[in-house]
């Protein structure tokens, strides 16, 4: 950590740079789409690109306050919100707090599967894991909404019986505001305004966003899949983690995730989860760092005979698909 | 640039960008053109840095035109980026307002600190650089009339250097000023005399508390001006609590060396300012657990210092890094209530 500085401050700013250009890039390609199809079409992979960095690299990384130390009023964990669906302040919470904490312990970390899959054995088996395998899919495509509704989910805001005497931080009127008005928000600008200011390309933009949108939402929730849910990775009890020390809590992060190889710009375009090992251990460092300290990772890990959990990303995926299906059953 | 900072562009870029200010969305983007440009900040471009005496620097700014002009007397806070982080200080301009709306150039006087987080990297300040400067502050200024007695001690000198460059556009009454610093560390000694040769109103004398004694011995001599001190916090409460039993009318501005307790095993305590609620706190316990104590409610999560949910703006004061031991900066930053401990009075934004 002691290097971090200059360069991780430079590196943030031109990834939003390019965030900017490529989203605006194409946003007006999108409207050029009637010289030639192909203009539009670049426009809509230019603007799931944007997405995606705003998601990934920018937004996930800022808001876990990788960048804090800057003292950057724009670029950090308490001012940054990003272009999905989801407050970014409840993502904080849920995330940040909860599932990072608590990663991979059952009945704690409502991430491992979201309450919808059943991906263990820690779970019962019941008929609607039958096709679990298309509420995965279904979860990828509208993926921005389900991490948006994920804290009312948990705090059962709209369905199921509220847990009693939970201690609730937030009054569940501020997380449905909140909810419908970051959604709303979403939905007013890439649905109605841009496709207006096309004006007879209304359509075309609309379309584009769409496209742009559900692009962004299967990438990432298959990097989100890739990382927590492949094969190898194991799950823990309330029981297990009573009383853990430090170095347990390391140790249960380091089997809870799982990487991905790949190029430079791939490890970007996942905004450094692929490195979701080292992620876990060090949330709050520059994710691009993430590169640079996973030799030495693996290799207390091998020291330590620890399962070092990586692979390409159609091996990481395979076992991903692997897992949702082995579980649908009983 | 205006246009972009008017309150509908800012209305609109809430609601679809997500950004406060239409001028923090695109910051990253116009950087590429104007280094330093800062939502929120004045540019101002390095023109000199120079050594003026024994580790003091005279700062030249040239700065951007909309930048308002200062009242001799003011200061301005001024932000490096130092190793990607964007560190804050607080000096008073030495030189006259005059100066800077002909020129558009102000001047600063710094006396570098030896183990300093900031002033070390004035002295490397690249000519035709640029930083960042907020607009000018204070309420320290010249009174309109009446005889003035000015006492300052060490660099406690900037703002009077101010005060009679303009003067000497604006003929007034008697100046007189007292200047106590370590002897022959008295900073600018040149200038103050040639300011007195050009100045027929103004008279000054440098004293040293070695050879002259403590400023109180001098105190009487000047009970028919008005007073205005500059220096540290113990010269100027003798001067303050001097003036208040005399009821001579008294303006200041101190600056205080913040008294840090570095070594945790000896407990003490200090106070906390949580936007206007205060407390004490002591500097053996996370300041969470203190917040809690005193039924103030902040958000937190893990209270492992992963999760950043308790983090908190403060304002001022010094906090240390339980996990690493690291002391925090003085000015604005945002740091987690979890894992920090007070060494210092601290402020809060609430
Ligand atoms: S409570 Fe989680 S970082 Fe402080």
């Amino acid at each position: 950590m002691a290097k971090v500085g200059e360069q991780d401050a430079n590196y943030i700013r031109r990834v939003i740079v390019m965030q900017r250009i490529l989203e605006w890039s194409g946003r007006i390609l999108l409207v050029l789409g009637f010289i030639t199809p192909w203009l539009w079409l670049v426009g809509v992979l230019a603007l799931a690109t944007a997405k995606i960095l705003d998601n990934m690299e920018i937004g996930h990384n800022v808001m876990h306050g990788q960048y804090d130390w800057m003292n950057d009023k724009h670029i950090n964990s308490k001012a940054y919100e990003w272009d999905i669906a989801c407050d970014g302040k409840s993502w904080n919470r849920v995330h940040n707090f909860e599932h990072h904490t608590y990663t991979n312990i059952i009945g704690k970390d409502r991430d491992f599967g979201y309450g919808l899959l059943r991906l263990s054995n820690d779970f019962r088996w019941r008929v609607k894991n039958l096709w679990q395998f298309i509420t995965y899919l279904n979860l990828s495509v509208l993926f921005q909404w389900g991490v948006a509704y994920h804290e009312l989910a948990a705090e059962r805001v709209f369905f199921g019986k509220k847990k009693e005497n939970r201690d609730y931080k937030v009054p569940h009127s501020e997380l449905k505001t909140r909810f419908f008005s970051k959604g709303a928000r979403q939905l007013i600008k890439d649905y109605l305004i841009f496709p207006l200011l096309a004006g007879p390309f209304f359509l075309w933009v609309l379309v584009g966003n769409l496209i742009a949108n559900l692009l962004r939402n299967l990438w990432t929730s298959t990097i989100i899949f890739c990382g927590h849910f492949t094969g190898d990775v194991k799950t823990f009890s309330e029981k297990e983690c009573e009383n853990e020390t430090k170095g347990q809590w390391y140790y249960r992060q380091a089997l809870g995730s799982s990487n991905i190889k790949g190029s430079k710009w791939f490890h970007v375009l996942t905004g450094h989860l692929s490195f979701q090992i080292e992620h876990h251990l060090f949330p709050d460092m520059p994710a691009k760092r993430y590169r640079e300290i996973a030799p030495k990772v693996q290799k207390v890990f091998r020291e330590h005979g620890i399962q070092y959990n990586t692979g390409s990303f159609f091996k990481q995926y395979g076992s991903v698909v692997k897992r949702i299906l082995r579980y649908s059953l009983p | 640039m205006n246009v972009l900072l008017n309150p509908l562009s800012n209305w609109f870029s809430k609601q679809f960008f997500h950004h406060t200010s239409m001028a923090g969305y695109i910051e990253p983007v116009i950087q590429l053109f104007k280094p330093s440009w800062r939502d929120g900040y004045y540019r101002a471009k390095v023109v000199v840095v120079q050594a003026i005496a024994n580790r003091t620097l005279a700062i030249e700014l040239k700065t951007e035109s909309r930048w308002p002009t200062h009242k001799a007397g003011q200061h301005i806070e001024l932000t490096l980026e130092i190793n990607g982080r964007l560190v804050t200080r607080v000096f008073t301009i030495a030189s006259s307002p005059n100066q800077a709306m002909h020129e558009g150039v102000i001047r600063l006087v710094v006396k570098q600190q030896d183990a300093g987080a900031f002033t070390p990297y004035l002295a490397r300040l690249q000519v035709n650089s640029w930083v960042n400067i907020s607009k000018p502050k204070g309420a320290f200024l010249l009174p309109q009339s009446g005889a003035v007695t000015f006492f300052a001690a060490g660099s406690g000198i900037t703002p009077f250097i101010a005060m009679l460059h303009q003067n000497l556009h604006e003929q007034v009454d008697p100046i007189h000023l007292v200047y106590y610093a370590k002897a022959n560390e008295h900073l600018v000694v040149a200038e103050l005399e040639s300011l007195s040769n050009r100045l027929a109103n103004f008279t000054f004398t440098l004293l040293s508390r070695s050879s002259d004694g403590d400023v109180i011995e001098k105190l009487s001599e000047f009970h028919n001006s008005k007073w205005l001190v500059c220096g540290p916090n113990d010269f100027y409460k003798t001067i303050q609590n001097y003036a208040e039993a005399h009821q001579i009318s008294i303006s200041s501005e101190h600056f205080s060396l913040v008294n840090l307790h570095v070594h945790g095993d000896e407990k003490a305590h200090f106070q906390v300012d949580h936007g206007g609620i205060k407390f004490t706190a002591d500097n053996q316990q996370p300041l969470l657990a203190q917040f809690q104590a005193n039924k103030i409610n902040v958000p937190y999560g893990c209270g492992m210092g992963i999760c950043h949910q308790c983090q908190c703006v403060k304002k001022k004061g010094v906090v240390r890094d339980m996990r690493t031991g690291k002391l925090s900066d003085y000015g604005e930053e945002l740091i987690q209530l979890c894992v920090s401990q007070v060494v210092s009075d601290v402020e809060f934004k609430a």
